[in-house]
């Protein structure tokens, strides 16, 4: 059996077999088909072989049915993980507290635990996407710091700040892996 | 319980996953029915032998189980696929820790289907499933998958793990092959 030189038509080969082309696409196979007879052979050693390959041993598809559980809907463990993590960083400072401060302050030393944890949080998200990160969630000036105030002594903007950046850390284990690995370049196919 | 899904053959796979979730069990046996034989071929397709059935089983067990995990981005059957092929790389896996040779060899695999060769009465099919066996790996898997199951390139990469590109040349490089073989 020899191989039709136009490889386009036989890359459609397979899903013309299956009806899987746009009626448009169909139309171009047909009419190279009707002149080939390399591609009509290969079409028919297709179906020989899906008839083949289509022979199953059998299953029992009531056992695999009986094997399946009612549904549970999921738990929200991994939330509540994350919102405790968010608790032991506001506890770690001792009674001490989060404030809001200017960049152009220096943190006082043993109060960057926050800080840490948001540029931690930050390095694991892709490049890209830093709209989640702690830190770019707060005012452009401004970071998230451990300092020696009571929560009392924030005002009301710098509360809502604070656990904006704190909500941002919930959506850290939320991202999800597979839909960002997933960046290579589709290759182009011309096919389906 | 909701309407029943036995007559429902025209649902969707979203929509028979979405009348399970409502609890008519009666869904799942009918996505069961609709996949079972097509996850089967795959699964063979792997060079998996005695345990066929039991990941098949195992397959949609985990597939439930997690079906919250199915957002629908690829067909239920692909993803089905992609979890039958972990399900038999694990198994893999484990059986060589125990010592065992598992690789998928030509000889496995023509024993493995010695016993199917007493059901295929026709010579020629014969013929024809001795030269997919002899394919590669990961050949007979894309193969199987664009032939058998007529999927695209792109549904062969995301059951497989690999590129739409790789899934093409796999796929021309078998076909050329099996011409070779019956032509022999």
């Amino acid at each position: 059996m020899t191989d039709c030189p136009n490889g386009d038509v036989r890359d459609l080969l397979p899903a013309m077999l299956h009806d899987r082309l746009t009626p448009e696409r169909r139309r171009e196979v047909e009419a190279h088909l009707s002149g080939c007879d390399d591609c009509q052979a290969e079409l028919a050693l297709l179906r020989a072989m899906r008839s083949t390959l289509r022979r199953t041993p059998a299953v029992d598809v009531a056992a695999i049915a009986a094997a399946i559980p009612p549904y549970r809907a999921p738990s929200r463990r991994s939330w509540g993980r994350w919102r405790a993590a968010a608790a032991v960083l506001l506890v770690a400072g001792g009674t001490s507290v989060a404030v809001l401060r200017s960049r152009d302050t220096s943190p006082a030393i043993g109060d960057t635990t926050v800080v840490v944890a948001a540029r931690t949080a930050d390095s694991m998200l892709p490049r890209g996407s830093a709209t989640t990160s702690a830190a770019s969630t707060a005012p452009a000036p401004r970071e998230l710091a451990i300092g020696g105030a009571a929560v009392s002594d924030l005002d009301d903007t710098e509360l809502s700040t604070l656990l904006a950046g704190l909500q941002t850390l919930d959506a850290v284990p939320s991202t999800d892996v597979e839909n960002t690995v997933a960046v290579s370049p589709l290759q182009p196919t011309g096919t389906n | 319980m909701t309407g029943s899904a036995s007559e429902g053959h025209d649902l969707t796979d979203l929509d028979l996953v979405a009348r399970w979730k409502g609890g008519d069990q009666r869904a799942a046996t009918r996505l069961v029915e609709r996949h079972a034989e097509a996850v089967t071929r795959f699964v063979r397709s792997l060079g998996a032998r005695q345990e066929i059935e039991d990941v098949v089983q195992e397959t949609f067990v985990r597939a439930f189980g997690s079906i919250d995990g199915f957002r629908g981005e690829s067909s239920l059957r692909t993803w089905l696929f992609t979890i039958a092929r972990r399900l038999v790389l694990d198994h893999r896996r484990s059986d060589r820790r125990r010592g065992e040779q598992v690789g998928v060899h030509d000889a496995d695999v023509r024993t493995e289907f010695d016993a199917l060769d007493a059901v295929l009465a026709d010579e020629t099919e014969q013929r024809m499933r001795a030269a997919v066996d002899r394919l590669t790996p990961t050949q007979r898997e894309v193969f199987v998958l664009r032939v058998g199951e007529g999927m695209s390139y792109k549904e062969i990469a995301d059951s497989v793990g690999t590129t739409e590109g790789a899934a093409r040349v796999h796929y021309h490089n078998a076909m050329r092959a099996i011409k070779e073989l019956l032509d022999d």
